[in-house]
């Protein structure tokens, strides 16, 4: 608990009738004045997290942006537990703007940003409190009322209960008819509840967004629509960097409703009253470009090479990620096994299913805008808004919008749609609509970066891996995508590393490092983060040592998990689970072992090959995940089935290429994601293993590569050292 | 000018004849609930019901639809209490819920024709329709659940 958390939880506001309720500007809870006395009062915002009704629904407010990862379901559930809410009287609403102590998630440097499946994580300790003290200030408030001791007082579900004198009062009630008592002594973590009288936490409660997802009334930002708003459709520079020089747009002006063609840096813009005439607009602008990008030589297969060629040679330089004991030793040993195999993965594209886009409203004298994005960070968001109009962030009012779909593609998005909304609706006086095409959204995607592995270990006569060392080459993601905070890194990229640790396999002497390329493209985090490669190429590999100790996959893993026994429980289930290497005819199973930052994960495949193209064949996927503490089984149970599609699709025949720096594929018909057809039956089973809860977002992606690649092999005797596996068939 | 039937209602739209249906429902109408996700008639997030067959209104001209009835999911008969919305939700099939729309009208097309139809029938036909999300195994139980109730 910070200093800056206790002082807001313990500022307390009421206020008169609904009308005059808001949380204000800056997300907090400075009292409003004027709040007529004589009103009746119909909602008590207690603290900052909580909206107590007078008809006794709550509104818990959460702080991570829902992109379908089940937020706005799961954190509030946390709040509600110690509040002891009566969940079925629960809203919830997520917070646009507020202050950071209160508001940021510790696990991403304090700020509002969701990303890294570190929600439930990084917010699950101030939930927890937060909810505790809400309830204990109602409690005070009663025991006053009554005039009975405070510790008589106890809760059912959204009571407050008084035994002894057979009393009772709704939270409701208590809030908005009570002298609140704020100044109440903080809620100790001893004070919290025990996992064994949790009734939200753990339960399969219907998640808060769906029911309007189900009749088209969530409003995502590309359902924005402002009075007097202009569509823009952007000609983006066919190559990174490039800028118009020469604009032929007498046809596009020509087009009935255009109002205005706006050159920007590296774009025409067409704003027109209708996003049709926009689009044909687009289509008759005849633009000249300076061809001058660094960009212009850039090549997928080239950059493939490049990278394969840097982790073979032992004199690049890298930086360390991990280094455990002695592995270059190790694997010296002239009595030990030494096996060293490459992997690469190509470059992949998130497909989120709503282009990017985002509305601006730049206030008449351009200090200040109000703006609706799809956005992983409102923090960000609102910096980059700020920035663009050399404004402060209070002048910036922010509508973070339901996201149809985020990946990672939507974290720093801002600083590109959200400045050019800005920037052109500035010019044009009127609020703005850029919206992005598919074709735009996959030409100027920002992708997962294409990486070469090179893992080498030693054996020992036991078959205990005595060295392990595993050199990654690849462009910097947190270099480009967050560079501010790639200057404090010391050249350490968490974005494309982590995981590359192997922490729960039993590896003395273990290298791991990062040999950092030169970006071809523009590069981001996409669900899975490093781990997707990573865990792929490790897990291959460790295939690859199984055989050469004479083992098999399954015992090898057994031997190397045998001291993490979170690591060994979830392979245990998957082995159990699956009947592991017991696949029907024509079929096979390949095992992985992958877990995602703190969650455990073991997935195994079911494969055949389709006789006529070669193309792997999903048949069954079975997950075993330990999150910990699973807040929301069912959710954990639709985000692993969700990762493993999102992890098989980009194994099978996603793949962005970069020809002469432009992107080839242009949309859904060449940029191939799997289909209901093409999907396996999946089978989750979670484990709770009681330690701290942790993501669930994207353990589902990592396991999917070693999984598919290994099923091959036992298929056909040749696995895949190229991820995907199927792009090129 | 095109003049339209959505959801059982006559409106005439300031709209070209040309314009495609989904920027007409959507941007014109207000009719959010429909999605644009490719406009090249590869991924259903655009779907809507012309004459109530499963269509892509990214690929319609708002022209060539003035003598069709049109319905949305804002029009989908008992709207929020329709069997297949009861059993989306049953199921907790929706993750960001961008593609659910189209999910759901190519669905009701689908049962429309077909009350009963196969486990294989459902997936062919919503293999039309992309999710990101990947929230297909629960579709496809929620278009059987909801086959069964209807």
């Amino acid at each position: 608990m910070t200093p800056s958390t206790l002082t807001s939880r313990r500022s307390f506001l009421k206020m008169a009738s609904a009308t005059t309720f808001a949380l204000s500007a800056t997300g907090g809870v400075s009292i409003l004045a004027g709040s007529a006395t004589a009103e009746i009062i119909e909602s008590v915002n207690v603290g900052a997290w909580v909206t107590l009704h007078a008809d006794d629904h709550i509104t818990i407010r959460f702080a991570s942006a829902e992109m379908g990862q089940g937020v706005s379901t799961a954190l509030p559930m946390i709040l509600a537990e110690e509040l002891d809410a009566d969940w079925s009287q629960v809203r919830s609403e997520q917070v646009d703007k507020g202050p950071l102590d209160t508001f940021g998630n510790p696990k991403i440097n304090g700020i509002m940003y969701t990303a890294g499946s570190t929600s439930v994580e990084g917010y699950f300790e101030r939930l927890r409190h937060a909810g505790a003290q809400v309830r204990r200030v109602l409690i005070h408030s009663v025991a006053a009322h009554w005039n009975v001791p405070v510790e008589e007082i106890t809760t059912e579900p959204s009571t407050l209960v008084h035994g002894g004198s057979n009393r009772n009062m709704s939270f409701g009630e208590a809030a908005t008819t009570l002298t609140l008592i704020t100044d109440v002594p903080e809620v100790t973590t001893e004070e919290l509840k025990s996992p064994s009288n949790w009734r939200i936490i753990g339960t399969d409660v219907d998640r808060l967004d769906i029911p309007a997802k189900t009749r088209g009334e969530t409003e995502y930002s590309i359902d924005v629509r402002v009075p007097g708003m202009l569509y823009a459709a952007q000609l983006n520079a066919p190559v990174e960097g490039e800028t118009p020089i020469e604009i032929s747009d007498d046809d596009a002006k020509a087009v009935a409703g255009v109002v205005q063609i706006i050159p920007l840096t590296n774009s025409v813009n067409v704003l027109a009253e209708t996003f049709e005439a926009a689009l044909l607009a687009r289509d008759l602008l005849d633009v000249t470009w300076s061809e001058d990008s660094a960009f212009r030589p850039a090549n997928s297969e080239t950059e493939l090479a490049t990278l394969k060629a840097a982790v073979e040679d032992r004199g690049r330089d890298a930086i360390v990620w991990e280094t455990k004991g002695d592995a270059t030793s190790s694997l010296s040993d002239a009595d030990a096994k030494t096996i060293a195999s490459v992997y690469t993965t190509e470059q992949l594209y998130h497909a989120q299913m709503e282009p990017l886009n985002a509305t601006a409203s730049v206030d008449e004298d351009g200090k200040g805008a109000e703006v609706w994005i799809g956005t992983q960070s409102q923090t960000v968001s609102i910096g980059v808004a700020a920035g663009v109009l050399q404004t402060t962030p209070d002048k910036i009012r922010i509508h973070a919008m339901q996201m149809g779909g985020a990946f990672g593609r939507r974290t720093v998005f801002a600083r590109e749609l959200l400045r050019d909304a800005l920037l052109l609706s500035k010019i044009s006086q009127r609020p703005v609509k850029l919206m992005w095409t598919r074709e735009d959204d996959v030409k100027n995607g920002w992708f997962r970066p294409a990486s070469a592995h090179q893992l080498s270990a030693s054996i020992d006569q036991d078959g205990n891996v005595t060295g392990y060392h595993h050199r990654l080459a690849s462009p910097s993601v947190l270099q480009f995508a967050l560079p501010q905070i790639w200057e404090k890194s010391n050249g350490r990229d968490l974005l494309v590393m982590e995981g590359a640790q192997a922490q729960d396999y039993d590896c003395p002497n273990l290298t791991a490092e990062h040999i950092i390329t030169e970006r071809q493209s523009k590069i981001a985090a996409w669900r899975g983060i490093g781990w997707g490669p990573i865990c792929y190429a490790r897990e291959c590999f460790i295939d690859e040592l199984a055989a050469a100790a004479g083992s098999d996959p399954a015992g090898f893993r057994r031997k190397l998990l045998a001291k993490s026994s979170r690591g060994s429980a979830v392979l245990e289930k998957v082995l159990e689970m699956s009947d592991y290497g017991n696949a029907p005819e024509g079929r096979a199973h390949g095992l992985s072992f992958a877990g995602y930052k703190g969650t455990r994960g073991a997935g195994v495949a079911e494969i055949s090959l389709d006789p006529d193209t070669s193309e792997v064949r999903f048949h069954k996927f079975w997950a075993a995940v330990d999150p910990g503490i699973a807040i929301h089984p069912r959710n954990v149970q639709a985000q692993v089935e969700g990762g493993v599609i999102f992890g098989l699709s980009g194994l099978h025949r996603e793949r962005i290429a970069i020809v002469d720096g432009q992107v080839d594929q242009n949309n859904f018909y060449d940029y191939e994601v799997l289909r209901a057809n093409q999907v396996p039956e999946i089978f989750v089973e979670i484990i709770q293993s009681g330690a701290a809860p942790s993501g669930v977002g994207e353990i589902g992606v990592p396991m999917t590569g070693g999984a598919v690649a290994n099923a091959l092999f036992a298929l056909t005797g040749s696995r895949p050292h190229n991820m995907p596996f199927n792009a090129h068939l | 000018m095109v003049k339209l039937n959505v959801n059982g209602t006559d409106i005439e739209v300031e709209a070209d004849a040309d314009a495609p249906l989904l920027w007409v429902l959507r941007e014109h109408l207000g009719l959010t609930g429909t999605k644009f996700g490719c406009g090249v008639g590869s991924c259903g997030a655009c779907t809507v019901h012309i004459d109530g067959e499963a269509m892509f209104s990214c690929q319609t001209y708002a022209s060539d639809v003035e003598d069709a009835e049109i319905t949305t999911i804002e029009g989908l008969p008992d709207n929020g209490d329709h069997p297949l919305q009861k059993a989306w939700i049953a199921e907790q099939a929706p993750q960001c819920g961008y593609c659910q729309s189209g999910q759901i009208m190519r669905a009701a097309a689908l049962l429309s024709q077909n009350p009963d139809p196969s486990r294989e029938e459902i997936v062919e036909e919503m293999s039309t329709n992309l999710c990101r999300c990947g929230t297909y195994p629960r579709i496809i139980r929620a278009v059987e659940r909801a086959a069964k109730e209807v």
